[in-house]
C-alpha cells in the first residue's frame, strides 16, 4: 500500500509537471512572438490611423471603435514599456522555453528511471522559479498598464512552480532517506 | 491485487514511439495554438501600414496543418495497433476513453480543416512554413470564410473542453496508478 501510494505520488507529480511545462512552454513561445511582432517604430508608434473596412469589421464581429482601439491597445505595449523591456523580454522568453523543456524532460526521467531524479525534478523547478522572479521583477519596473498585464500570470506561475519544487524536495528527501536505512 | 494487475495490463498495452512523440507535440502545438490565437486576434486588423498579424497568422497557418498531418498519422497508427490488438470486453470508463479519443482526433482535424479553408476563402494566399505554396480552392469569397470561420471557432472550442476531459483522464489515472499515464511517458 505504501508503496503503492509512493509510484502514484511519482506518476502524479510527472503529470502534472509536463501538463504546467507545455503551458508554460506555450505561454513563453507566446511571450517570444508578441515582442517580435510588437516592436518599437512599428506603424501603430508613429501614430498611423488605424484601417477598419467595413467588410473586416462584419467579418471580425468588431465595431469601429474596438477596430481603433486594437491599434490603441499596441500604443499602449510600445509607449509603456521601458527601453530595456523588449530586449528583457526576448531574452527571458528564451531562457523560459528552454526551462520548461528542461522540466517535461525530468518529469519524464521520474517515470523512465528506477531511482526517480527527484532532486533533478527539484531543480527544473528552482530555475523556473527564478524565471517567474526574473519576469516579476521587471514587470514591477514598468508602468501601471504593463503591470496589469503581466503580473498577476506571473504570479500565479510562481505559486504553481513553487508547489511543484516543494512537492519534489520532499519526495528527494524521502528517498535519500530509504536510501541511508 | 487487481490494481497490480490493472497496472501488469496497463504496462503491457504500450504505445507506439511515433505515437508517443507525436502525443507530446501535437499537445504542445494545441497549447500554442490557442494561447497565440487569443492574443493575436487583438492585434489590428491588416492593412498596406499594418502588418502585425502576418507573422503570427502564418505561423498559426503553418503548425495548424503540419498538426493536421501529425492527427493523420497518428490516427492511421493507432488504427493499425488496435485491429491487431485482441478484442475484449471494454468497461464503461475505457468506451468513454474511447470515444474521447476519437472526439479528440475528429474535431483536431476540423479545427485544422476549417482554419485551412477559412483562410483559402479569405483571399490570403498560404505558404507553408514559407517554402510551399498551398492552392487557393478559390476567389476570395466573404461568405464561405465567414461560415468556415465560424466552423473553426466552435470546433476549437469543443476541442478546448474534450482536452480539458482528457486532462481530468490523465490526472486521474496518474494518481490512480494504474500504469496507463506511465506508458504515455515510457521511452524505453
Amino acid at each position: 500500500m505504501q508503496n503503492s501510494l509512493a509510484r502514484a505520488n511519482v506518476t502524479g507529480l510527472a503529470a502534472v509537471i509536463t501538463l504546467f511545462g507545455l503551458l508554460l512552454l506555450a505561454s513563453h513561445s507566446n511571450e517570444l512572438l508578441r515582442q517580435i511582432v510588437i516592436a518599437p517604430g512599428s506603424s501603430a508608434d508613429l501614430g498611423v490611423e488605424a484601417a477598419c473596412r467595413a467588410d473586416e469589421l462584419e467579418e471580425e464581429q468588431l465595431s469601429l471603435q474596438e477596430c481603433q482601439l486594437l491599434v490603441v491597445d499596441v500604443q499602449i505595449v510600445l509607449s509603456s514599456s521601458p527601453a530595456w523591456f523588449r530586449s528583457y523580454q526576448l531574452t527571458l522568453s528564451y531562457f523560459g522555453i528552454a526551462a520548461a523543456v528542461f522540466s517535461i524532460v525530468t518529469a519524464f526521467g521520474l517515470i523512465n528511471r528506477q531511482s526517480p531524479p527527484f532532486r533533478l525534478a527539484a531543480v527544473s523547478m528552482g530555475i523556473l522559479l527564478l524565471i517567474d522572479l526574473a519576469g516579476f521583477l521587471a514587470a514591477v519596473n514598468t508602468g501601471p498598464l504593463l503591470r496589469a498585464r503581466y503580473l498577476w500570470p506571473l504570479l500565479l506561475w510562481f505559486v504553481v512552480h513553487l508547489c511543484a519544487l516543494v512537492a519534489s524536495s520532499r519526495l528527494a528527501q524521502q528517498q535519500s532517506e530509504v536510501g541511508s536505512e | 491485487m487487481s490494481e497490480q494487475r490493472s497496472r501488469e495490463k496497463n504496462t503491457d498495452l504500450r504505445q507506439p514511439r511515433t505515437i508517443l512523440l507525436l502525443h507530446w507535440l501535437v499537445a504542445a502545438s494545441v497549447f500554442f495554438l490557442f494561447i497565440s490565437s487569443w492574443w493575436m486576434l487583438s492585434l489590428p486588423l491588416p492593412s498596406s501600414e499594418f502588418i502585425y498579424r502576418e507573422l503570427p497568422f502564418q505561423l498559426h497557418k503553418n503548425i495548424g496543418i503540419t498538426l493536421f498531418f501529425a492527427v493523420m498519422v497518428m490516427a492511421v497508427t493507432r488504427a493499425i495497433t488496435s485491429m491487431a490488438k485482441p478484442k475484449i470486453g471494454k468497461t464503461f470508463l475505457e468506451r468513454l476513453a474511447l470515444l474521447d479519443h476519437i472526439l479528440i482526433y475528429f474535431l483536431l482535424a476540423l479545427c485544422c480543416l476549417s482554419g485551412y479553408m477559412s483562410s483559402s476563402y479569405s483571399g490570403w494566399a498560404t505558404r507553408f512554413w514559407w517554402l510551399v505554396d498551398f492552392p487557393s480552392w478559390s476567389a476570395e469569397n466573404d461568405e464561405l470564410n465567414i461560415l468556415f470561420s465560424d466552423i473553426h471557432m466552435f470546433s476549437c472550442w469543443a476541442l478546448l473542453g474534450v482536452i480539458l476531459l482528457h486532462i481530468c483522464a490523465a490526472l486521474f489515472h496518474a494518481f490512480g496508478n494504474d500504469g496507463l499515464v506511465d506508458r504515455m511517458f515510457r521511452l524505453r
